[in-house]
C-alpha cells in the first residue's frame, strides 16, 4: 500500500507540471498587457517598460515559466493587479467561506441522495422512486445560476416573512444563526447538481448489491431488513459514492464560481470572477492553479480510500 | 434430446437496421422525448429569423417590463425587448456552440486517442499526460480560465468548451483501440499489408463510433450548460446580443422588483435544451452501446 502511495505521488508529479505549464500558458495566451493593466492606458512609455522588466516579461516564456514555478514552488504566487494583495494571501483569506459553502453542500447532497437512493432502492417502481428518478433527471439539466435565481426570488421576496436573504456573508464566529441563514440557499443551489447524480449512484449501487448471493445469505439467517440494507447493502454500494463525492469534494471550487457570484458569498469563486473583467491575471492563475491541485489531490486520496474500504482491491498487481 | 445445437441467430428474422431503430424507439419513449425536444429547438435556432415576434435587440422603452401576456408571451426586459424573441435567437447562441466545440473536441479527441491508442509507446505515454493535465482541472474552471485567457467572445466560449471536451473523446477512443487491436480481423488485417492508416480508419474507428455518437450528445448538454455559465459570468457573447446566460445575469437585477419573466424564460430554454440532448444521450447509450449502460437504473 505504502509503495502504491509512493508511485502515484511520483505518477502525480509530471501531471502537476503540466497543469503548471497549461496555467502559466493561459495567463500567457491573453492579449492584455499586464504592465499596461497596472499602469493604465495613459501610462508613460518608460513607465511600461519598466514594469515589464520588473515582471520579467521581457524575458524569454522558458526563463518566465521557471521564474514563475520556482516562486509557485514557493508558495508566492504573485500579487494582484488591483490590489496588490499577496495572491496566496487573498485565497487564503477567502477560503473559509469556500470550504463553509462546499462542506455545507456536500453533507446536503449526500444526507438527501442516502435517505432518497436507499428509500427508491428498497421501494423499486413506487411513487418515491419515480419521484427520485425525476430529480435525477431535472438535476442534471438544471443550470445552476438559474435555481439560485429562483431560489432567491422565492425565499427572499415572494415568501412573506422573507425567511432567507438574497446573499451575502456573516462569519461563523461573529453571528451563527445570521451565518446559517444565509448559508441555506447558496448550500441547497451547490448541493442540487452532486445531488442528482449521487443518487442515481446510491439506487443503482445498491439494486446492483440487491442481486448478489450473499445478500439472500444474510437474509436467509433471519437478519432484520435494516440490518441486511445497512450491514450488508450499503457497506458494499458505498464504494462508488465515496469515487463520486470524493472528486465532488475536489470540485468545490468549480461549483463556486457560479454559486458564489449568484448569492455575493465571499469565496474564491467570486474572487476569481470579480478578477476576470479587470484581467487580474495573477488572481485568476492562482484560483486555477489551486482547483486544479485540490482536484488532483481528491482523486488520489479517493484510490487511497478504495483500498481502505474495499480489501479485494489489491494495488500490489497495478503497483508491480 | 439429440445432441445437435442450433444456432439461435439462425432462426432469427433478419430485420433491416430502419426497422429495428424504429421498434426500438417505439419501446423507448426517452428517445422520443429527446429526440423531439432536440428537433425542436433545432429548429427555432435554424428559424429564429422568420419565427421569432420582434426585434431581439430593438430598445422599446414604452414596452419596457411587460409581464407575459398576448402581445408578449414571454413578456419583456427592461429596455422593451420581447423575451420569447430573445430567447429564439439566443438558441442560435447555444446551439452553435455546442455543435462547434462538440466538434473539435470529437475531432482532436479523437485522433489523439486513435494514434495513442494504436502507436502505443512513447507517443502514447505522453498523449496521455497531456489529457490527465487536462482532466487535472474542474472542466468549467478551465474552460472559464480559458475564455477569461483569450477574451470575452462567443468564437472562444467554443474553442474553450472543445478544449475541455477533448479528454472524454480521447480516453473514449484509445480504449476502444486497445479492446479491438488485438483482435483476429486487425490482425488479419496487418497481415495482408494494410497501413496503418487504412487499419485505423477502415478497421478500427468504425468500432468507436457508436460509443462517440453517445458522447457527443451528452457533451452537447454539457457544452450548452457551460457555454451559459460562461454568458452568465460574462465571458460569452457579448449585449445586446441574446444569450441565454447573459439574459439571466442581466434579469439579476429585477428579482427584487419580482420581474421574474426575464429569468424565466431563458432559464427555462437552458434547461428544456440540456434536458433534451441529456435524455437522448442516455436513451442512445442504452440503444447503441449496451456496455455502457448504467446497471439497475
Amino acid at each position: 500500500m505504502i509503495s502504491y502511495i509512493l508511485r502515484r505521488l511520483l505518477l502525480m508529479i509530471p501531471v502537476a507540471l503540466l497543469v503548471t505549464v497549461v496555467v502559466f500558458a493561459l495567463a500567457r495566451l491573453s492579449p492584455a498587457d499586464p504592465a499596461l493593466v497596472i499602469a493604465g492606458e495613459q501610462a508613460d512609455p518608460a513607465v511600461l517598460t519598466a514594469i515589464r522588466e520588473q515582471l520579467g516579461l521581457d524575458k524569454p516564456l522558458p526563463v518566465q515559466y521557471v521564474a514563475w514555478l520556482s516562486h509557485v514552488v514557493r508558495g508566492d504566487l504573485g500579487r494582484s493587479f488591483q490590489t496588490r494583495q499577496r495572491v496566496l494571501e487573498a485565497i487564503t483569506e477567502r477560503l473559509p467561506a469556500t470550504i463553509e459553502l462546499g462542506a455545507a453542500a456536500i453533507l446536503i447532497s449526500v444526507t438527501f441522495a442516502l435517505a432518497i437512493g436507499i428509500l427508491s432502492a428498497v421501494k423499486r417502481n413506487s411513487l418515491i422512486d419515480l419521484l427520485s428518478s425525476s430529480v435525477t433527471l431535472m438535476g442534471v439539466s438544471f443550470p445552476s445560476f438559474f435555481l439560485g435565481l429562483l431560489l432567491i426570488l422565492l425565499f427572499a421576496y415572494v415568501i412573506p416573512g422573507h425567511i432567507f436573504p438574497p446573499g451575502g456573508y456573516v462569519p461563523l464566529a461573529t453571528d451563527p444563526s445570521e451565518n446559517l441563514r444565509r448559508l441555506v440557499l447558496p448550500a441547497a443551489t451547490l448541493a442540487t447538481a452532486s445531488l442528482a447524480i449521487n443518487l442515481r449512484q446510491v439506487r443503482s449501487s445498491l439494486l446492483d448489491v440487491f442481486g448478489l448471493e450473499y445478500m439472500r445469505t444474510a437474509r436467509a439467517k433471519g437478519l432484520r431488513e435494516r440490518t441486511v440494507i445497512a450491514r450488508h447493502a450499503l457497506k458494499n454500494a458505498l464504494i462508488p459514492i465515496v469515487t463520486l463525492v470524493g472528486i465532488q469534494v475536489g470540485a468545490i471550487i468549480e461549483g463556486a464560481f457560479i454559486t458564489e457570484t449568484v448569492f455575493s458569498w465571499p469565496g474564491i469563486g467570486r474572487l476569481a470572477v470579480q478578477a476576470i473583467p479587470s484581467q487580474d491575471y495573477p488572481v485568476v492563475q492562482g484560483v486555477v492553479l489551486v482547483s486544479a491541485i485540490s482536484y488532483m489531490l481528491s482523486t488520489l486520496v479517493v484510490d487511497l480510500l478504495y483500498a481502505w474500504l474495499d480489501p479485494r482491491i489489491s494495488y500490489v498487481s497495478a503497483a508491480a | 434430446m439429440s445432441g445437435t445445437t442450433v444456432p439461435l441467430a439462425l432462426g432469427r428474422r433478419r430485420e433491416s437496421p430502419a426497422s429495428t431503430v424504429g421498434a426500438f424507439a417505439r419501446r423507448n419513449p426517452r428517445m422520443i422525448i429527446g429526440g423531439a425536444l432536440v428537433v425542436a429547438w433545432v429548429f427555432v435556432a435554424a428559424f429564429a429569423p422568420l419565427i421569432a415576434p420582434y426585434d431581439p435587440i430593438k430598445v422599446i422603452p414604452s414596452d419596457a417590463l411587460i409581464p407575459p401576456g398576448a402581445s408578449h408571451w414571454l413578456g419583456t426586459d427592461d429596455l422593451g425587448r420581447d423575451v420569447l424573441s430573445r430567447v429564439m435567437w439566443g438558441s442560435r447562441v447555444s446551439l452553435s456552440v455546442g455543435l462547434i466545440s462538440v466538434s473539435i473536441g470529437l475531432l482532436l479527441g479523437v485522433t489523439i486517442g486513435l494514434a495513442a491508442g494504436y502507436l502505443g509507446g512513447t507517443f502514447d505515454l505522453i498523449a496521455m499526460r497531456g489529457i490527465d493535465a487536462l482532466l487535472a482541472f474542474p472542466a468549467l474552471i478551465l474552460a472559464i480560465a480559458i475564455t477569461s485567457s483569450l477574451g470575452p467572445q462567443i468564437q472562444n466560449a467554443m474553442i474553450a468548451i472543445g478544449i475541455v471536451a477533448i479528454p472524454a473523446y480521447a480516453r473514449l477512443t484509445r480504449g476502444q483501440v486497445l479492446t479491438v487491436r488485438a483482435r483476429e480481423f486487425i490482425v488479419a488485417a496487418r497481415t495482408i499489408g494494410a497501413s496503418p492508416l487504412r487499419i485505423v480508419i477502415r478497421h478500427i474507428f468504425p468500432n468507436v463510433v457508436n460509443a462517440l455518437i453517445v458522447q457527443a450528445t451528452l457533451s452537447t448538454a454539457f457544452a450548452i450548460l457551460a457555454e451559459a455559465a460562461l454568458s452568465f459570468l460574462g465571458l460569452g457573447p457579448q449585449p445586446p446580443y441574446p444569450s441565454w446566460g447573459q439574459d439571466i445575469a442581466y434579469s439579476q437585477r429585477y428579482l427584487p422588483n419580482l420581474k421574474w419573466w426575464m429569468s424565466v424564460g431563458p432559464g427555462v430554454a437552458i434547461f428544456t435544451a440540456v434536458f433534451a440532448f441529456n435524455f437522448l444521450g442516455d436513451a442512445l447509450r442504452d440503444a447503441l452501446d449496451p456496455r455502457l449502460r448504467r446497471s439497475g437504473s
